[in-house]
């Protein structure tokens, strides 16, 4: 790749710094995007690279009482291996684990996926679901916005030139609660996604739904989660009536928030009959498949 | 260009380079170093040929940059026969005839051994998720992921 002027910071502190006065800078975490992008002739001939792929300050996952909090250097296998996350957030474990092959996973960052905001990446649908925020450095601040005020549209976010992703903090889902993620794709690996789903929800020891949350994912131009058909489901015995409802409403998004496009007359049916097929397993006590 | 200085370990032997920073990994691997037996495919992570192993994890070298060996521990196709699981591995590939022409070899010989340091008794389900980002557009993935199986087995009884 053809670049300005690169630099391995070794924190940072010196990766903020280098990031304040650096000319046109680019941000290089595991590089998987970049370095994809970079393969266009003189695409990044003006950019001063601040790599900041290993840094100590951004690896690492934490927990307090209510929250995940992920460091934006954390790899997709990272994520999908975690203990914490598995236990806590398992819907985002499994959408970290379709993205791309073992070797992208191995290398490629959940902060860096955000950065690239790419319509079909795998986490957002699951983060949206998570309430994810993202927590920037800008400007000697720390910021910390939702997921949905950050991506603005397709491969292009809210961030300013001189931002830096520190940290994606997530909900922990109730405990017991049954997930689902399903990814539409041409085959199983390395496939880019034509929708994905996610799933959480909680039902109490007499069938009666406490928690529930269902979007899409490589849908619409950014991670949406609607508070409305959230509710449908809440405080109900589901019946087959209400899971239809939900999985119409879901896929009534479709052409609403994307318009009609050439796909939509695939994807409304095929969202509509994928929620219901999954709500139905998650309701019949199936989890995460 | 702009030049930097990397500094790591690439099968068991320290190693100094100077080389551009605007090279992939895969680029100073074959280019600098003269070690071919890395393949570059599609240079996009598609294909997995140019499959090496990152400090324990295999990842496709034609996505690193090079600043990014710094102080790593690396394997490739060329330290494979220097090690227990990698020599292993070449001789169930020989004796399964899971090579064909052989340019995906290296890289599912690579992804095959970050699976076994990982998993040494890996199912066949965890074998072809291992390799699920090689691709083989000759040999066929049967013979492949029965190779690894054999190679998985004969480590538990050595």
């Amino acid at each position: 790749m053809e670049f300005q002027s690169y630099q391995k910071p070794a924190t940072l502190d010196e990766a903020l710094a280098a990031l304040r006065t650096a000319h046109q800078p680019l941000l290089l975490a595991g590089g998987t995007d970049v370095l994809v992008n970079a393969r266009e002739e003189h695409r990044y001939q003006d950019r001063s690279v601040i790599d900041i792929y290993g840094l100590p300050e951004l690896t690492g996952i934490t927990e307090t009482e209510r929250e995940l909090i992920i460091g934006a250097g954390v790899t997709h296998a990272q994520i999908a291996a975690s203990p914490l996350v598995r236990a806590h957030c398992g819907v985002l474990s499994a959408a970290c684990n379709t993205v791309g092959s073992l070797q992208i996973r191995n290398h490629a960052t959940i902060g860096g996926n955000i950065a690239n905001a790419s319509p079909a990446a795998d986490s957002l649908a699951a983060l949206a679901i998570l309430g994810a925020e993202v927590e920037i450095a800008r400007g000697g601040q720390t910021l910390r916005l939702p997921l949905s005020d950050v991506i603005a549209r397709p491969y292009r976010t809210t961030l300013e030139e001189r931002d830096l992703i520190l940290r994606v903090i997530v909900q922990k889902l109730p405990a017991g609660c049954r997930y689902n993620f399903y990814k539409l794709g041409r085959r199983r690996a390395l496939a880019i996604s034509r929708m994905t789903i996610a799933t959480a929800l909680c039902v109490d020891d007499h069938g009666v739904v406490t928690f529930f949350s269902m979007t899409m994912g490589a849908t619409f131009p950014k991670p949406l989660v609607f508070p409305e058909i959230n509710a449908m489901l809440t405080g109900k015995k589901p019946t087959d009536e209400d899971i239809a409802a939900v999985a119409k409403a879901l896929s009534d998004k479709i052409p609403e928030i994307a318009g009609i496009r050439a796909s939509t007359k695939y994807k409304q049916p095929v969202c509509r009959n994928l929620c219901e097929r999954i709500l139905k397993q998650l309701l019949g006590g199936e989890s995460h498949a | 260009m702009h030049n930097i200085t990397l500094s790591f370990r690439l099968n068991g032997t320290d190693y100094t380079v100077e080389t551009s920073a605007e090279k992939r990994m895969l680029d100073v691997l074959r280019n600098d170093l003269g070690l071919t037996g890395t393949k570059e495919g599609c240079g996009v992570g598609e294909c997995g040929a140019c499959t090496v192993v990152l400090n324990g994890e295999a990842v496709t070298s034609c996505l690193v940059l090079a600043g990014q060996m710094q102080g790593a521990d690396i394997m490739t196709i060329e330290g494979m026969s220097e090690t227990q699981i990698g020599s292993i591995l070449q001789d169930c590939f020989v004796e399964g005839d899971a090579i064909q022409c052989g340019f995906c070899t290296p890289g599912f010989i690579m992804s095959a051994y970050a699976l076994l340091l990982k998993n040494p008794h890996p199912t066949r389900e965890e074998i072809r998720e291992a390799v699920a980002g090689n691709l083989c557009r000759c040999t066929g993935y049967k013979p492949i992921v029965n190779a690894i199986e054999q190679a998985g087995l004969r480590l538990s009884q050595s």
